[in-house]
């Protein structure tokens, strides 16, 4: 009697066994994903490498997770404006430069980008709604996010080479796996000080030399404030029906037009850049009225100093100033920073 | 497995079944969980929801497959989890707080084979929860809205029948989750012999786990929460199907079923059954 209760005991040992088990498979997948081996690269290389590299068509997944230190954005998780905050998982099918679907996938929704030769549709499930614009057939897919966060690594690494000047310092970083794929890291990290970025990561196909993955740290920060990778790629061409839209019926379906002629004041408020690399200064005049009461309502706190009041957002990769009296200062810089410009 | 004993298991399943579906309070249990999308359907029908209402409620007026998925989405959060905890809390907890467990096991009845019967109940109850929302709120749809294209999330129109299949997926993923969280209630019964702490005491885990999966902090332990993919089957209503998250929703509940329902089993045997 006491083997058969001392085996019955025994039983334990499955479901322990079992939990062991699952977690040892985790464990082991997430060490096996850092031993990539690719032949040595400089960063000048790298660099030359991504200017030359051309994106072929492809389709995958991508996580973007934001980390800025700002409260969560009201609303569904599948608007693209919620996409400050969090972590959000997007599909993406690229068959060419006129032919990009974007999916940022919510947990009950799903917004749209969707462009097709000249045409380019946004859909948001949450609304109901489809809105068309007209894009000139030969220029470049334009993602008019409210935020205008990069969504693609491809982008954002644009956007950062874009930026690169004699205020950077470019180097190696050791070599990684992005969606199983090994991959090379660039590191480029300002020499002002006074940035609130401590350095950007850029992950880079070691096939392919396409941005795989973007991480872009503040300072001393061990983990990234944005981040912008896949999670899953494959380099075959996409079916043609991934690009094809047609409004359902029974949603709303709007021309994207009107919202840019609505406000014809706009084009005199024209952003100034003060300053020069990492810790410039933009500077612009805003309608307070009409600013106020959106993202800097739900995100600003007040602040006042021998430059006036106003309302500021501070986040760990960059601060927004707005005066009461219409003036608009955003930079990677400390708040600090922005009332000096904003006295001047 | 001999003959016999393979007749004697579906002899003890059929009993089973009829255990869970021949009580009255089980028949009211399932009644309240087809009220919720005939109340929906009625509400959509007198008062329309506007243009410009997204996801499955403003779907409804177009197509009434809808009520079945908002239902769904609707009970998924607490009236479905609650008719489970009840269920699964009672099955071996119930047996021996009646007294019932014992005689049970002197008709030799395999402790093992026990709690496969009461789990496998457990599976056609989750199921049969999950149809009785979807397959009133069909119902209530169609007869007061029609059927027609479903517009999935990714704005993509398909026809009725794979509209229906597309809720048929739904269904079995939903049922699936479930039938996790039946296996921890089975486990917590194997505990105690008060079936209503047992079955409290799941549903206090299940509002507990979506509690913390909400918390920001702790969005790193998020992934391992029982709960933390049940509404992923939003994946398979998108064009095409995504396994992004319903993918792992199903490995989690895989795994969680496998653990409680192994537990359950190693608990029962070494449980000394007095009552």
């Amino acid at each position: 009697m006491g083997s058969m209760t001392k085996n019955k005991a025994l039983r334990w040992a499955v479901p322990i066994g079992v939990v062991a088990v699952v977690s040892a498979v985790a464990g082991f997948s997430q060490l096996a994903s850092a031993q990539p081996d690719l032949p040595k690269r400089s960063a000048s290389q790298l660099l030359m490498d991504l200017e030359q590299a051309r994106l072929d068509p492809l389709s995958g997944t991508i996580v973007q997770r934001a980390d800025l230190g700002l409260p969560p954005m009201p609303g569904a998780s599948s608007e693209l404006s919620s996409m400050i905050s969090g972590t959000h998982t997007l599909r993406i099918w690229y068959g060419g430069q006129d032919k990009v679907r974007l999916a940022l996938l919510g947990t009950l929704g799903e917004s749209d980008v969707i462009r097709n030769g000249k045409d380019l549709w946004i859909w948001s499930s949450q609304q109901n709604k489809a809105t068309h614009y007209d894009v000139p057939a030969d220029s470049k897919p334009s993602f008019t996010d409210p935020k205008e966060l990069p969504k693609t690594p491809q982008e954002a690494a644009d956007a950062i080479l874009g930026a690169l000047d004699p205020t950077t310092v470019v180097s190696t970083g050791g070599q990684v796996k992005v969606a199983g794929r090994p991959a090379y890291e660039l590191i480029l990290a300002p020499r002002d000080r006074a940035s609130l970025v401590g350095s950007v990561r850029l992950a880079i196909d070691g096939d392919k030399h396409v941005p795989l993955r973007v991480q872009v740290f503040s300072k001393n920060a061990a983990s990234p404030a944005f981040e912008v990778g896949f999670q899953q790629i494959s380099f075959d061409k996409p079916g043609e029906e991934h690009f094809q839209f047609k409004p359902p019926a029974g949603v709303q379906n709007v021309p994207g037009k009107e919202d840019k002629e609505e406000e014809p004041g706009r084009r005199e408020l024209e952003p100034k850049i003060v300053g020069t690399g990492w810790t410039s200064v933009l500077t612009a005049k805003v309608d307070v009225k009409k600013e106020a009461p959106g993202l800097l309502g739900s995100l600003g706190t007040q602040a006042s100093g021998s430059w006036g009041t106003g309302r500021v957002i501070s986040s760990k990769l960059f601060s927004v100033l707005i005066t009461d009296d219409g003036r608009l200062f955003a930079g990677a810089v400390a708040p600090e920073k922005l009332y000096e410009v904003a006295s001047k | 497995m001999s003959v016999a004993s393979l007749a004697g298991t579906g002899r003890f399943f059929r009993s089973e079944l009829l255990l869970i579906f021949g009580r009255r309070r089980n028949w009211l249990g399932l009644a309240i969980l087809a009220v919720v999308p005939v109340i929906i359907a009625v509400a959509a029908k007198v008062n329309a929801p506007g243009e410009d209402e997204g996801g499955f409620f403003g779907g409804i007026t177009t197509n009434g497959l809808f009520v079945a998925l908002a239902a769904l989405s609707v009970e998924l959060g607490f009236f479905l989890p609650l008719a489970i905890s009840t269920i699964a809390g009672d099955a071996v907890a119930g047996e021996a707080n009646q007294g019932t467990l014992r005689y049970l096991l002197t008709v030799p009845v395999h402790r093992t084979r026990l709690i496969a019967v009461k789990f496998a109940a457990l599976v056609v109850f989750a199921a049969t929860a999950v149809l009785t929302v979807v397959g009133t709120g069909m119902i209530a749809g169609l007869l007061l809205f029609g059927g027609g294209k479903m517009t999935l999330l990714s704005g993509t129109e398909i026809g009725f029948w794979g509209g229906l299949g597309r809720v048929a997926m739904v269904s079995g993923y939903a049922a699936v989750c479930l039938s996790a969280l039946a296996a921890i209630g089975l486990f917590v019964s194997t505990l105690t012999e008060q079936p209503i702490g047992a079955g409290i005491a799941v549903l206090i885990l299940y509002i507990v786990s979506q509690i913390l999966d909400t918390i920001p902090q702790l969005s790193a332990i998020g992934p391992y929460l029982p709960t933390h993919y049940w509404f992923a089957f939003g994946d398979l209503l998108r064009d095409p199907v995504s396994f992004n998250s319903a993918g792992p929703g199903l490995l989690s509940a895989g795994i969680y079923t496998l653990i409680f329902t192994t537990a359950a089993w190693a608990r029962f045997a070494t449980k000394d059954v007095t009552s």
